[in-house]
Protein backbone atom coordinates (compact mmCIF):
# COMPACT_ATOMS: atom_id res chain seq x y z
CA UNK A 1 0.00 0.00 0.00
CA UNK A 2 1.34 3.36 -0.63
CA UNK A 3 1.52 5.89 1.69
CA UNK A 4 -1.19 8.13 0.61
CA UNK A 5 -3.09 5.08 1.14
CA UNK A 6 -1.73 3.98 4.16
CA UNK A 7 -2.78 7.80 5.46
CA UNK A 8 -6.06 7.94 3.78
CA UNK A 9 -7.00 4.39 5.06
CA UNK A 10 -6.12 5.57 8.75
CA UNK A 11 -8.92 8.88 8.44
CA UNK A 12 -10.94 7.01 7.04
CA UNK A 13 -11.24 3.93 9.85
CA UNK A 14 -10.55 5.58 12.75
CA UNK A 15 -13.57 8.50 11.93
CA UNK A 16 -15.45 6.12 9.42
CA UNK A 17 -15.68 9.14 6.61
CA UNK A 18 -15.43 8.51 2.90
CA UNK A 19 -12.75 9.36 0.92
CA UNK A 20 -14.33 12.14 -0.93
CA UNK A 21 -14.80 14.08 2.82
CA UNK A 22 -10.97 13.99 3.65
CA UNK A 23 -9.32 16.82 1.67
CA UNK A 24 -9.71 20.21 3.73
CA UNK A 25 -10.69 18.02 6.44
CA UNK A 26 -9.74 20.22 10.24
CA UNK A 27 -9.70 18.89 13.41
CA UNK A 28 -13.39 19.41 14.92
CA UNK A 29 -15.22 19.90 11.54
CA UNK A 30 -17.00 16.09 12.38
CA UNK A 31 -17.44 14.96 15.79
CA UNK A 32 -15.38 12.02 15.13
CA UNK A 33 -12.32 14.32 15.29
CA UNK A 34 -12.48 15.60 18.99
CA UNK A 35 -9.78 15.05 21.42
CA UNK A 36 -10.37 11.58 22.16
CA UNK A 37 -10.63 10.91 18.16
CA UNK A 38 -7.22 13.04 17.56
CA UNK A 39 -5.38 10.69 20.50
CA UNK A 40 -6.70 7.75 18.03
CA UNK A 41 -5.55 9.30 14.80
CA UNK A 42 -2.24 9.72 16.21
CA UNK A 43 -2.02 6.42 17.70
CA UNK A 44 -2.87 4.30 14.04
CA UNK A 45 -0.33 6.67 11.84
CA UNK A 46 2.40 5.87 14.24
CA UNK A 47 2.14 2.32 14.08
CA UNK A 48 1.00 2.23 10.38
CA UNK A 49 4.37 4.71 9.41
CA UNK A 50 6.53 3.21 12.55
CA UNK A 51 7.00 6.55 13.60
CA UNK A 52 7.26 8.48 17.20
CA UNK A 53 5.10 11.65 16.74
CA UNK A 54 6.68 14.67 18.80
CA UNK A 55 3.94 16.01 21.22
CA UNK A 56 4.57 19.28 19.29
CA UNK A 57 3.75 17.96 16.13
CA UNK A 58 0.50 16.07 17.72
CA UNK A 59 -0.89 19.47 18.78
CA UNK A 60 -0.12 21.01 15.46
CA UNK A 61 -1.83 18.63 13.60
CA UNK A 62 -4.61 20.47 13.08
CA UNK A 63 -5.67 19.01 9.38
CA UNK A 64 -5.46 16.44 6.89
CA UNK A 65 -2.87 18.68 4.84
CA UNK A 66 -1.15 19.81 7.99
CA UNK A 67 -0.53 16.31 9.25
CA UNK A 68 1.15 15.25 5.74
CA UNK A 69 3.35 18.42 5.80
CA UNK A 70 4.31 16.87 9.46
CA UNK A 71 4.86 13.36 8.33
CA UNK A 72 7.06 13.99 5.80
CA UNK A 73 9.11 15.27 8.65
CA UNK A 74 9.55 11.94 9.82
CA UNK A 75 10.35 11.01 6.46
CA UNK A 76 7.23 9.52 5.75
CA UNK A 77 7.03 11.40 1.81
CA UNK A 78 3.53 11.06 -0.07
CA UNK A 79 4.50 13.20 -3.01
CA UNK A 80 4.67 11.80 -6.55
CA UNK A 81 3.49 8.23 -5.43
CA UNK B 1 -13.71 9.23 29.05
CA UNK B 2 -11.41 11.63 27.68
CA UNK B 3 -8.98 10.92 31.43
CA UNK B 4 -8.87 6.36 30.42
CA UNK B 5 -8.05 7.71 26.04
CA UNK B 6 -4.92 10.29 27.93
CA UNK B 7 -3.81 7.14 30.16
CA UNK B 8 -3.87 4.52 26.78
CA UNK B 9 -2.39 7.52 24.34
CA UNK B 10 0.61 7.66 27.18
CA UNK B 11 1.20 3.84 27.39
CA UNK B 12 1.35 3.74 23.58
CA UNK B 13 3.91 1.95 21.93
CA UNK B 14 5.57 5.12 20.69
CA UNK B 15 5.64 6.67 24.22
CA UNK B 16 6.86 4.07 25.89
CA UNK B 17 9.73 3.59 23.15
CA UNK B 18 10.84 7.32 23.91
CA UNK B 19 10.80 6.58 27.51
CA UNK B 20 12.83 3.81 27.22
CA UNK B 21 15.21 5.73 25.55
CA UNK B 22 15.02 8.63 27.37
CA UNK B 23 16.13 6.48 30.34
CA UNK B 24 18.75 4.13 28.59
CA UNK B 25 21.49 4.50 31.22
CA UNK B 26 18.82 3.01 33.63
CA UNK B 27 19.70 -0.33 32.20
CA UNK B 28 22.05 -0.33 35.64
CA UNK B 29 19.56 -0.34 37.79
CA UNK B 30 17.06 -2.46 39.09
CA UNK B 31 13.37 -1.78 41.17
CA UNK B 32 13.30 -1.40 44.91
CA UNK B 33 11.15 -4.83 45.33
CA UNK B 34 7.44 -4.25 46.34
CA UNK B 35 5.59 -1.01 46.21
CA UNK B 36 2.75 0.29 47.56
CA UNK B 37 0.59 3.04 46.29
CA UNK B 38 -1.91 5.26 47.71
CA UNK B 39 -3.66 6.71 45.14
CA UNK B 40 -5.87 9.66 45.64
CA UNK B 41 -9.60 10.09 45.31
CA UNK B 42 -10.48 13.27 43.32
CA UNK B 43 -8.47 11.72 39.98
CA UNK B 44 -9.30 8.68 38.97
CA UNK B 45 -6.97 7.15 36.48
CA UNK B 46 -3.98 8.67 38.49
CA UNK B 47 -3.85 5.03 40.25
CA UNK B 48 -2.89 3.60 36.77
CA UNK B 49 -0.52 6.25 36.12
CA UNK B 50 1.43 5.67 39.73
CA UNK B 51 1.17 1.77 38.81
CA UNK B 52 3.05 2.15 35.14
CA UNK B 53 5.49 4.38 37.33
CA UNK B 54 6.34 1.62 39.34
CA UNK B 55 6.35 -0.91 37.12
CA UNK B 56 8.55 1.13 34.31
CA UNK B 57 11.12 1.65 37.17
CA UNK B 58 11.18 -2.26 37.95
CA UNK B 59 9.21 -2.88 40.65
CA UNK B 60 5.89 -5.12 41.76
CA UNK B 61 2.91 -3.09 42.60
CA UNK B 62 0.49 -2.82 45.43
CA UNK B 63 -2.34 -0.28 44.52
CA UNK B 64 -4.80 0.47 46.75
CA UNK B 65 -7.66 2.62 44.71
CA UNK B 66 -10.14 4.97 46.00
CA UNK B 67 -13.01 3.30 47.06
CA UNK B 68 -15.21 5.50 45.57
CA UNK B 69 -16.40 3.52 42.47
CA UNK B 70 -14.94 5.38 39.29
CA UNK B 71 -16.12 4.23 36.07
CA UNK B 72 -12.59 5.20 34.83
CA UNK B 73 -11.20 2.53 38.02
CA UNK B 74 -13.66 -0.05 36.48
CA UNK B 75 -12.68 0.52 32.62
CA UNK B 76 -9.00 -0.11 33.65
CA UNK B 77 -9.22 -2.63 36.01
CA UNK B 78 -11.56 -4.74 34.04
CA UNK B 79 -8.98 -4.31 30.95
CA UNK B 80 -5.77 -4.96 32.63
CA UNK B 81 -7.90 -8.22 33.90
CA UNK B 82 -8.78 -9.38 30.29
CA UNK B 83 -5.44 -8.89 29.39
CA UNK B 84 -3.84 -10.64 32.30
CA UNK B 85 -6.22 -13.20 31.15
CA UNK B 86 -4.89 -14.17 27.86
CA UNK B 87 -2.08 -15.50 29.81
CA UNK B 88 0.92 -13.15 28.01
CA UNK B 89 1.94 -11.13 30.52
CA UNK B 90 2.64 -13.79 33.53
CA UNK B 91 5.58 -12.45 34.79
CA UNK B 92 3.54 -8.96 35.31
CA UNK B 93 0.28 -10.58 36.35
CA UNK B 94 2.12 -12.34 39.67
CA UNK B 95 3.74 -8.87 40.39
CA UNK B 96 0.79 -6.61 40.38
CA UNK B 97 -2.48 -6.33 43.19
CA UNK B 98 -5.09 -3.93 42.70
CA UNK B 99 -7.01 -3.47 45.35
CA UNK B 100 -10.04 -1.78 47.25
CA UNK B 101 -10.49 -2.10 50.82
CA UNK B 102 -12.21 0.60 53.33
CA UNK B 103 -10.35 2.59 55.01
CA UNK B 104 -8.68 0.35 57.28
CA UNK B 105 -5.41 1.48 58.87
CA UNK B 106 -4.19 -2.12 60.07
CA UNK B 107 -4.43 -3.25 56.50
CA UNK B 108 -2.49 -0.45 55.51
CA UNK B 109 -0.06 -0.67 58.53
CA UNK B 110 0.76 -4.52 57.56
CA UNK B 111 1.40 -3.64 53.73
CA UNK B 112 3.59 -0.91 54.65
CA UNK B 113 5.68 -2.94 57.41
CA UNK B 114 6.55 -5.49 53.77
CA UNK B 115 7.14 -3.20 51.04
CA UNK B 116 10.55 -1.35 49.97
CA UNK B 117 8.88 1.65 48.73
CA UNK B 118 5.75 3.52 49.64
CA UNK B 119 4.04 5.96 46.49
CA UNK B 120 0.97 8.10 48.66
CA UNK B 121 -0.66 10.68 46.61
CA UNK B 122 -3.38 12.73 48.43
CA UNK B 123 -4.21 15.52 50.78
CA UNK B 124 -2.53 16.28 53.96
CA UNK B 125 -4.85 14.71 56.19
CA UNK B 126 -4.42 11.48 53.99
CA UNK B 127 -0.71 11.60 54.19
CA UNK B 128 -0.24 12.31 58.01
CA UNK B 129 -2.46 9.61 58.42
CA UNK B 130 -0.14 6.84 56.33
CA UNK B 131 3.07 8.88 57.65
CA UNK B 132 2.06 7.72 60.79
CA UNK B 133 2.14 3.64 60.14
CA UNK B 134 6.04 2.69 60.06
CA UNK B 135 8.17 1.62 56.76
CA UNK B 136 11.24 -0.82 56.81
CA UNK B 137 14.21 1.10 57.07
CA UNK B 138 15.37 0.80 53.58
CA UNK B 139 12.31 1.56 52.23
CA UNK B 140 11.58 4.62 50.38
CA UNK B 141 8.71 7.14 50.11
CA UNK B 142 7.64 9.24 47.27
CA UNK B 143 4.94 11.73 48.46
CA UNK B 144 2.38 13.68 45.89
CA UNK B 145 0.79 15.71 48.45
CA UNK B 146 -2.19 18.69 47.92
CA UNK B 147 -0.47 21.23 45.23
CA UNK B 148 -1.61 24.26 43.74
CA UNK B 149 -1.47 25.64 40.38
CA UNK B 150 -1.59 28.72 38.07
CA UNK B 151 -1.84 30.44 34.41
CA UNK B 152 0.34 33.24 32.99
CA UNK B 153 -1.09 34.88 30.10
CA UNK B 154 0.67 36.89 27.99
CA UNK B 155 -1.31 40.22 27.42
CA UNK B 156 0.40 41.31 24.34
CA UNK B 157 0.87 38.08 22.16
CA UNK B 158 -3.39 37.62 22.66
CA UNK B 159 -4.36 41.12 21.41
CA UNK B 160 -5.32 40.67 17.67
CA UNK B 161 -5.36 36.90 18.11
CA UNK B 162 -7.19 34.79 15.37
CA UNK B 163 -10.58 33.60 16.66
CA UNK B 164 -10.17 30.08 15.56
CA UNK B 165 -6.72 30.58 17.43
CA UNK B 166 -8.14 32.03 20.44
CA UNK B 167 -10.69 29.08 20.50
CA UNK B 168 -7.98 26.26 20.96
CA UNK B 169 -6.60 28.42 23.71
CA UNK B 170 -9.97 28.54 25.28
CA UNK B 171 -10.34 24.74 24.55
CA UNK B 172 -7.06 23.70 26.42
CA UNK B 173 -7.69 25.85 28.85
CA UNK B 174 -10.43 23.83 29.66
CA UNK B 175 -8.94 20.81 29.28
CA UNK B 176 -6.64 22.10 31.76
CA UNK B 177 -9.49 22.65 34.80
CA UNK B 178 -13.13 22.38 34.33
CA UNK B 179 -12.61 18.65 32.73
CA UNK B 180 -11.18 17.69 36.62
CA UNK B 181 -13.84 20.41 37.95
CA UNK B 182 -10.62 21.95 39.34
CA UNK B 183 -9.70 19.60 41.43
CA UNK B 184 -6.65 18.28 40.13
CA UNK B 185 -3.44 19.89 41.53
CA UNK B 186 -2.42 20.65 38.29
CA UNK B 187 -5.51 23.08 37.83
CA UNK B 188 -4.96 26.51 37.71
CA UNK B 189 -6.55 28.70 40.17
CA UNK B 190 -4.63 32.04 39.36
CA UNK B 191 -4.61 33.34 35.86
CA UNK B 192 -1.76 36.03 36.11
CA UNK B 193 -1.69 38.54 32.99
CA UNK B 194 1.34 39.29 32.56
CA UNK B 195 0.65 42.99 31.32
CA UNK B 196 -2.32 44.46 31.46
CA UNK B 197 -4.92 43.24 28.83
CA UNK B 198 -6.96 45.76 27.21
CA UNK B 199 -10.52 45.43 27.63
CA UNK B 200 -11.35 43.61 24.62
CA UNK B 201 -8.77 41.13 24.65
CA UNK B 202 -9.85 39.90 28.18
CA UNK B 203 -13.14 39.72 27.09
CA UNK B 204 -12.33 37.89 24.04
CA UNK B 205 -10.62 34.84 26.02
CA UNK B 206 -12.99 34.46 28.09
CA UNK B 207 -15.91 34.50 26.49
CA UNK B 208 -13.99 32.26 24.35
CA UNK B 209 -13.66 29.92 27.39
CA UNK B 210 -17.06 30.35 28.28
CA UNK B 211 -18.34 29.02 24.50
CA UNK B 212 -16.41 25.82 25.29
CA UNK B 213 -17.96 25.37 28.58
CA UNK B 214 -21.26 25.88 27.50
CA UNK B 215 -20.67 23.56 24.59
CA UNK B 216 -19.25 20.87 26.79
CA UNK B 217 -19.73 20.96 30.13
CA UNK B 218 -22.47 19.15 32.59
CA UNK B 219 -23.60 22.23 35.19
CA UNK B 220 -25.20 20.24 37.71
CA UNK B 221 -27.03 22.30 40.41
CA UNK B 222 -24.63 21.20 43.09
CA UNK B 223 -21.80 22.86 41.23
CA UNK B 224 -23.92 26.53 40.75
CA UNK B 225 -24.72 26.61 44.49
CA UNK B 226 -20.65 25.75 45.12
CA UNK B 227 -19.77 28.61 42.91
CA UNK B 228 -22.49 31.22 44.03
CA UNK B 229 -21.74 30.62 47.68
CA UNK B 230 -17.65 31.21 47.20
CA UNK B 231 -18.15 34.35 45.72
CA UNK B 232 -20.36 35.45 48.65
CA UNK B 233 -17.95 34.11 50.81
CA UNK B 234 -15.38 36.10 48.90
CA UNK B 235 -17.52 39.32 48.88
CA UNK B 236 -16.67 39.09 52.52
CA UNK B 237 -13.29 37.34 52.83
CA UNK B 238 -11.33 39.64 50.43
CA UNK B 239 -12.08 42.61 52.15
CA UNK B 240 -12.31 44.84 49.23
CA UNK B 241 -9.50 43.29 47.76
CA UNK B 242 -11.68 42.59 44.49
CA UNK B 243 -11.14 44.92 41.80
CA UNK B 244 -13.91 43.51 39.65
CA UNK B 245 -16.26 40.27 40.07
CA UNK B 246 -18.13 38.98 36.69
CA UNK B 247 -20.45 36.16 36.41
CA UNK B 248 -20.67 34.27 32.71
CA UNK B 249 -23.93 33.24 33.79
CA UNK B 250 -23.43 30.14 35.66
CA UNK B 251 -20.76 28.56 33.32
CA UNK B 252 -17.62 30.67 34.33
CA UNK B 253 -16.69 32.96 37.51
CA UNK B 254 -13.80 35.49 37.50
CA UNK B 255 -12.70 37.18 40.76
CA UNK B 256 -9.98 40.16 39.89
CA UNK B 257 -7.79 40.87 42.56
CA UNK B 258 -6.35 44.27 43.18
CA UNK B 259 -3.05 42.62 45.22
CA UNK B 260 -2.06 39.35 45.21
CA UNK B 261 -2.72 38.27 48.97
CA UNK B 262 -0.06 36.28 51.04
CA UNK B 263 -2.23 32.90 51.16
CA UNK B 264 -2.86 33.21 47.48
CA UNK B 265 -2.92 29.22 47.83
CA UNK B 266 -6.06 29.80 50.12
CA UNK B 267 -7.79 30.89 47.16
CA UNK B 268 -9.37 27.84 44.94
CA UNK B 269 -12.00 27.56 42.87
CA UNK B 270 -13.87 24.74 41.35
CA UNK B 271 -15.83 23.61 38.38
CA UNK B 272 -14.79 26.95 36.67
CA UNK B 273 -14.34 29.48 39.65
CA UNK B 274 -11.14 31.72 38.75
CA UNK B 275 -8.92 34.27 40.56
CA UNK B 276 -7.58 36.49 38.34
CA UNK B 277 -4.48 39.93 38.31
CA UNK B 278 -3.60 42.10 36.13
CA UNK B 279 0.52 42.80 36.57
CA UNK B 280 3.31 44.70 34.13
CA UNK B 281 5.51 42.21 36.20
CA UNK B 282 6.37 39.13 36.63
CA UNK B 283 8.46 39.26 39.65
CA UNK B 284 4.90 39.96 41.49
CA UNK B 285 4.38 36.59 41.33
CA UNK B 286 7.85 35.82 43.70
CA UNK B 287 6.38 36.68 47.33
CA UNK B 288 3.43 34.86 47.17
CA UNK B 289 4.65 31.54 45.99
CA UNK B 290 5.32 29.10 48.25
CA UNK B 291 6.38 25.37 48.33
CA UNK B 292 2.42 24.58 47.39
CA UNK B 293 3.14 25.56 44.30
CA UNK B 294 3.15 22.83 41.17
CA UNK B 295 2.33 23.95 37.91
CA UNK B 296 2.87 26.84 35.88
CA UNK B 297 0.80 26.83 32.75
CA UNK B 298 1.45 29.56 30.26
CA UNK B 299 0.70 31.13 27.09
CA UNK B 300 1.98 33.97 24.94
CA UNK B 301 5.38 34.43 27.49
CA UNK B 302 8.47 32.37 26.82
CA UNK B 303 9.06 29.67 28.96
CA UNK B 304 12.64 30.81 29.56
CA UNK B 305 11.40 33.60 31.28
CA UNK B 306 9.26 32.22 33.76
CA UNK B 307 12.07 29.25 34.39
CA UNK B 308 14.12 32.60 35.33
CA UNK B 309 11.74 33.76 37.73
CA UNK B 310 11.87 30.59 39.57
CA UNK B 311 15.39 30.18 39.67
CA UNK B 312 16.53 33.50 39.88
CA UNK B 313 14.35 33.91 42.81
CA UNK B 314 15.15 30.61 44.31
CA UNK B 315 11.42 29.97 44.62
CA UNK B 316 10.56 27.11 46.94
CA UNK B 317 7.44 26.23 44.80
CA UNK B 318 6.45 26.06 40.92
CA UNK B 319 8.30 22.78 39.78
CA UNK B 320 6.77 22.47 36.54
CA UNK B 321 6.42 25.05 33.18
CA UNK B 322 3.76 23.66 30.47
CA UNK B 323 1.93 25.36 28.29
CA UNK B 324 -1.29 25.70 28.63
CA UNK B 325 -3.24 22.67 27.87
CA UNK B 326 -0.87 20.41 29.03
CA UNK B 327 -1.59 20.77 32.89
CA UNK B 328 -2.96 17.55 33.52
CA UNK B 329 -0.60 15.68 31.78
CA UNK B 330 0.94 13.12 34.39
CA UNK B 331 4.46 11.99 33.48
CA UNK B 332 7.51 10.60 35.15
CA UNK B 333 8.79 13.89 36.00
CA UNK B 334 6.38 14.90 38.46
CA UNK B 335 6.67 17.35 41.80
CA UNK B 336 10.31 17.78 40.63
CA UNK B 337 10.60 14.19 41.50
CA UNK B 338 12.39 12.19 38.60
CA UNK B 339 10.03 9.34 39.72
CA UNK B 340 11.65 6.21 37.51
CA UNK B 341 15.10 7.11 39.37
CA UNK B 342 13.69 7.99 42.57
CA UNK B 343 11.20 4.41 42.81
CA UNK B 344 14.77 2.54 41.63
CA UNK B 345 18.18 1.84 42.62
CA UNK B 346 21.70 2.11 40.45
CA UNK B 347 23.58 -1.08 41.05
CA UNK B 348 27.49 0.95 40.72
CA UNK B 349 30.65 -0.44 39.85
CA UNK B 350 34.38 0.41 39.63
CA UNK B 351 37.51 -0.81 38.91
CA UNK B 352 38.76 -4.19 38.05
CA UNK B 353 40.28 -7.05 39.49
CA UNK B 354 42.99 -7.57 36.63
Amino acid sequence: MSNSNKYDTAFIETFQVDAQQLSGLQYQDIKEWDSIGHMQLMSVLEEAFSVELDIDDIIDFSSYEKGKEILSKYGVSMANE
Amino acid sequence: MVDVMTFAFWIRPANLERLRRAFAECDERLGLGVLLHITPSNVPVNFAFSYVFGLLAGNANMVRVPSRTWPQITAISSTMSRVFESGDHEQVRRRTAILRYPRNDKITADLSAQCSGRVVWGGDSTIADIRRLPLPPRAVELVFADRYSLCVLGASAMTSLPDKVMHQLARRFYNDTYLVDQNACSSPHLVFWNHVPDEETEARFWNAVERVVRDNYALEPIKQVDKYTRLLRDAVELDGNAALCARHQEYLYRVRLKALPNDMEALRGRYGYFYEYHSEHLDDLAPVVTSRYQTLTYFGVSPESLRDLVIGNRLSGIDRIVPVGRALDLDVTWDGYDIIRSLSRFISVSGSDS
